[in-house]
């Protein structure tokens, strides 16, 4: 067990925040249902079954205050109860003041038992309303409870940051202007004792109001200059007024802009999404400066200053007497509250320490110093014997799910929350009974994970049985996967003239399915109007590894030079997306986005479109291929090839007759049943000359990787090593597939590390370089290509490997698109 | 009890930025009376940041949720919200000013989302009408 307290509170008006001293340093805790915020608005709202400090509170506070109390710090230590409607109860500020501290404990995530705090109270507070403060604390489960003011924390929290914690005799005020309340106080050290020596403040001064201003004061008025309004500001501001909702968005980017204005010198204020008395659509952008803001608030910042002077007056004081003005609350990020108040004070403002933390770092720090008075005895976990029986679904696609829990055991005085792992849901903490029942919201597309912790009366955590709740989003179980891969038959760059296949979706992905666009850029132009201009789109069902004119064509789209709006270049890119329905509904949409034009076009699996001049086209194309393997193989002497294929040539001419005499409105299924005999065709030729392939790219493998080793051991590092290695230990695994196209993808790999390699060594990069010199008057920009050479002749003399690396990436750019390629090729054979 | 990794994954903020322009793009685009296609260019930004941009790493993307019109209650921890009228029962998200922005990644092959920024909110009751 520590010895020392070391957990400080700032119990504040409007927020309050936790700290711990933990070996030498002070962990703020973060508002683990705000985002990381640091903070928790200290807003208490009730309702029937559960209470919510904080954030959520917050937001109902103005509009239900009959169930939701803020600002009860200012009333500790009154008679004065608050009346809850919705629990029909009283509540007290110290009842109050206990929850938010409650929940301040559910911040620490360390698992320490929080029996003794530091809770932080501000100068004014007398005797009762310190005595109120501490019974909170006591209310909240802390069995000792030591106070500190605020500014004393604030203090602190500066003289740790400076690592003196000695300080100087002297004396300097503590200025805090929070979202809220303003309070100055002045301190005076002697002898290491600092005691606050007079205070003043202004419960109802802070950055909300001037976010109000900005709003009342400059973007109502500009609005009403530009369009027409006859009571704008009255329509905003009243609850029931027609513009009611327009308020609050232009009151957060009001504050938005005052932020911004913190860093920059002017900020925008979009407005917008309205209509005005004429019927014009409001949609406008204001500008505010940093000046303009600063007259805003200008009065309010005065009136502050007035407070420390009426303090330093009372004191005697002279502006040299006092060593500096300590800035704390977030309204001191506000860099003319910062100056104004240097200025006119002529007292150096001080904006080392976080003014939004500092009060609970401070406390901390205090409490670190603080014995710790409370028997080991007492310090007991509270232990309970209750089991917790869970049910719900496991996988769902709905919007909520029902969880459901049945509880034995004493329940009494225990409470549970319910949260999502990703911070986007909070149940509340709410009294727990024998049934658990809440419709837990899904996030769609994830794996939704919750937590229900329970706690005792006072907050502290439970311990149970229960795991945590993970519901599946991401699928629906039943889903149906597609029994083959589905491809887009593209053109082919290694092989001009041929094609090849991308894989869309693959083999048992889940239906439905939806392809991101995949653009490309065409190979030819279009002319507006040309009927015999068009493009082909052709997708494919099938192993994505085999010839395209092996696979089945499940859809089929053409675009012709009639249907479009405007002539398409060359190298302009189409876009094209595929989905496929749960019931196999194929739809391919097609956008050329030259012409902005988008060509969409749905498939019934059923009804097999296959379009007589394209069938023509593949089966001549095929025929011309079978052609060129047979003389392929029977120059290379592979007379089992040739034998195999020659099989093949005589069905092809039939089919290729058959095809020919199709005519363009054939209505039979002929068209179907030739197409399906070109297929198997293909299939045979692919199967016939696959070892021929496969021989071609194992050379081509085994070429690469033999440079590789050679490069690896001259040049490598660990890294290329490891993927050369582990690229090498896969072989067996690829040969094995047997498919051309899993051997090149290894070869692409391989050849990736040789390039990395080679682009640090110095003779490839001279190479290069010498080949971009020589290559000058192709760059599209001289001066800098000739600065370039002259930094890259220089590199080279000084032997800047790396920085001629650099220069030589700033040359290729200057050169058209394929000059890397070509220039990586320049005596290197691969 | 078995806790649950807490998770806190810190997004640069100019990635945030960027989607809520975006997502400003895209309310302004449905307010457009002529034809447009801004939508596919729009789908096009959001496809890539949700697929493209981290490839290769356990991270999958970031996506945003636009919840107007969705019902709002204080259990809403996606939301920042703001109450509009002078009702508080039976409220539905009438303004949205920042979307929900979701981080994707996956994990044992479950895909996590986790929200790195809540949406920015107007709300108000159903049951009056101004």
């Amino acid at each position: 067990m520590e010895n020392t307290i070391n957990l400080g509170i700032d119990l504040g008006t409007t927020n309050s925040a936790i700290a711990k001293f933990v070996k030498g340093e002070v962990i703020i805790f973060s508002n683990p249902q705000d985002y990381g915020r640091n903070t928790l608005p200290s807003v208490v709202s009730f309702k029937k079954d559960k209470i919510t400090v904080g954030n959520k509170a917050k937001e109902f506070l103005e509009k239900d205050p009959k169930s939701v109390v803020g600002v009860f710090k200012r009333k500790m230590g009154t008679s004065e109860s608050f009346k809850i409607k919705s629990i029909n109860e009283s509540k007290t500020p110290i009842e109050l003041s206990a929850q938010v501290l409650k929940e301040l404990k559910t911040f620490v995530n360390t698992g320490d038992t929080l029996d003794a705090v530091v809770i932080t109270i501000p100068a004014s507070f007398d005797t009762i309303q310190s005595n109120a403060t501490k019974e909170a604390g006591i209310q909240a489960g802390f069995k000792q409870v030591v106070l500190l003011q605020e500014p004393i924390a604030a203090s602190l929290a500066y003289a740790n940051m400076k690592k003196e914690r000695e300080m100087k005799d002297g004396q300097w005020l503590v200025y805090d202007l929070g979202g809220g309340t303003f309070d100055v106080a002045l301190i005076k050290i002697k002898e290491g004792e600092m005691k606050v020596l007079d205070h003043e403040g202004d419960n109802f001064l802070g950055g909300a109001d001037f976010d109000n201003m900005i709003v009342e004061k400059f973007v109502i008025p500009k609005i009403c200059e530009k369009y027409s309004f006859s009571n704008l500001e009255d329509e905003m501001k009243s609850a029931t007024g027609k513009f009611n909702a327009k308020y609050y968005v232009l009151l957060r980017r009001a504050e938005e802009a005052k932020i911004t204005l913190s860093s920059k010198t002017s900020a925008e204020i979009v407005i917008d999404g309205f209509e005005d008395e004429e019927g014009n659509e409001v949609d406008m952008e204001i500008v505010i400066t940093r000046s303009e803001f600063n007259e805003l608030i200008k009065p309010n910042i005065d009136g502050t200053i007035e407070m420390i002077k009426k303090i330093i007056t009372r004191n005697s004081l002279k502006p040299v007497d006092v060593q500096f003005t300590l800035m704390v609350g977030g309204s001191t990020y506000i860099p003319y509250v910062r100056s104004r108040v240097e200025e006119v004070l002529q007292i150096p403002a001080n904006c080392e320490i976080d003014p939004t933390t500092a009060v609970a770092i401070g406390a901390a720090y205090y409490a670190a110093t603080k014995p710790k008075e409370i028997s080991k005895g007492d310090n007991n976990k509270k232990k309970t014997s209750i089991s917790i029986k869970v049910s719900y679904n496991k996988a769902s696609k709905e919007k909520e799910e029902l969880f459901a829990a049945r509880i034995t055991g004493d329940v009494t005085g225990l409470s549970y929350r319910i949260l999502r792992e990703d911070g986007g849901y909070d149940s509340g903490i709410k009294k727990l009974g024998d049934r658990i029942n809440e419709d837990l919201p899904l996030v769609d597309g994830a794996y939704n994970f919750f937590t229900l912790a329970v706690y005792d009366d006072q907050n502290n955590l439970i311990e149970t049985d229960i795991e945590p709740i993970g519901i599946n989003s991401c699928f629906v179980i039943s889903g149906q996967p597609i029994p083959e891969d589905i491809c887009l038959e593209v053109d082919d760059y290694d092989n001009p003239g041929k094609t090849r296949l991308k894989l869309v979706f693959q083999k048992n992905s889940i239906l439905p399915l939806r392809s991101q666009g995949i653009s490309f850029p065409l190979n030819k132009g279009m002319i507006k109007g040309n009927d015999d201009d068009f493009i082909y789109i052709n997708v494919l069902e099938g192993s994505h590894l085999a010839l395209p004119e092996a696979n089945k064509g499940i859809g089929f789209m053409e675009i012709r030079g009639t249907q479009i709006k405007r002539d398409i270049a060359k190298g302009s890119d189409i876009e094209i997306t595929i989905s496929i329905s749960e019931s196999r509904d194929l739809t391919i949409s097609a956008y050329l986005n030259m012409a902005d034009q988008e060509f969409k076009q749905p498939f019934n699996p059923k009804e097999r479109h296959t379009p007589i001049e394209f069938l023509k086209e593949q089966v001549e194309d095929l025929s011309d291929k079978l052609e060129l393997e047979i003389q392929e193989a029977t120059d290379k002497e592979d007379y089992e090839t040739a034998g195999a294929l020659n099989k093949l040539k005589k069905e092809m001419e039939t089919v290729s007759e058959e095809t020919e005499n199709l005519t363009s409105d054939d209505v039979t299924d002929k068209r179907y049943q030739l197409e399906d005999k070109k297929r198997k065709i293909a299939q045979e030729i692919d199967s016939a000359t696959k070892n021929k392939r496969i021989q071609q790219v194992k050379a081509h493998y085994f070429e690469v990787k033999e440079e590789c080793l050679k490069m690896l051991d001259e040049n490598g590092n660990d890294h290329e090593r490891k993927t050369y290695n582990d690229i090498v230990a896969q072989e067996d695994a690829f040969f094995a597939t047997n498919s051309p196209l899993k051997i090149q993808e290894k070869s692409d790999e391989m050849h990736s590390i040789l390039s990395r390699i080679r682009w640090r060594t110095p003779d490839f990069l001279t190479s290069i370089f010498q080949w971009c010199k020589n290559n000058q008057t192709r760059m599209n920009d001289q001066t800098q290509a000739k600065s370039l050479i002259d930094a890259g002749n220089f590199a080279i003399e000084s032997q800047n490997w790396e920085r001629l690396s650099e220069i030589n990436s700033g040359l290729l750019n200057l050169m058209p698109k394929d000059a890397e390629k070509e220039a990586t090729r320049i005596g290197f054979g691969l | 009890m078995k806790e649950i990794k807490k998770i806190t994954i810190k997004v640069p903020q100019a990635y945030l930025d960027f989607m809520n322009q975006i997502f400003e793009i895209e309310k302004k685009s449905t307010n457009l009376k002529e034809e447009n296609s801004i939508q596919r260019n729009l789908n096009k930004m959001k496809g890539i940041l949700e697929e493209e941009f981290f490839k290769g790493s356990s991270t999958i993307g970031l996506t945003y949720h636009n919840p107007i019109g969705e019902n709002y209650s204080d259990t809403r921890t996606d939301c920042e919200a703001t109450i509009a009228g002078t009702e508080v029962e039976n409220l539905e998200i009438i303004e949205v000013i920042k979307p929900i922005i979701f981080y994707a990644y996956q994990e044992n092959e479950k895909v996590i989302k986790v929200i790195v920024q809540p949406a920015v909110v107007i709300v108000q009751s159903k049951n009056i009408t101004l």
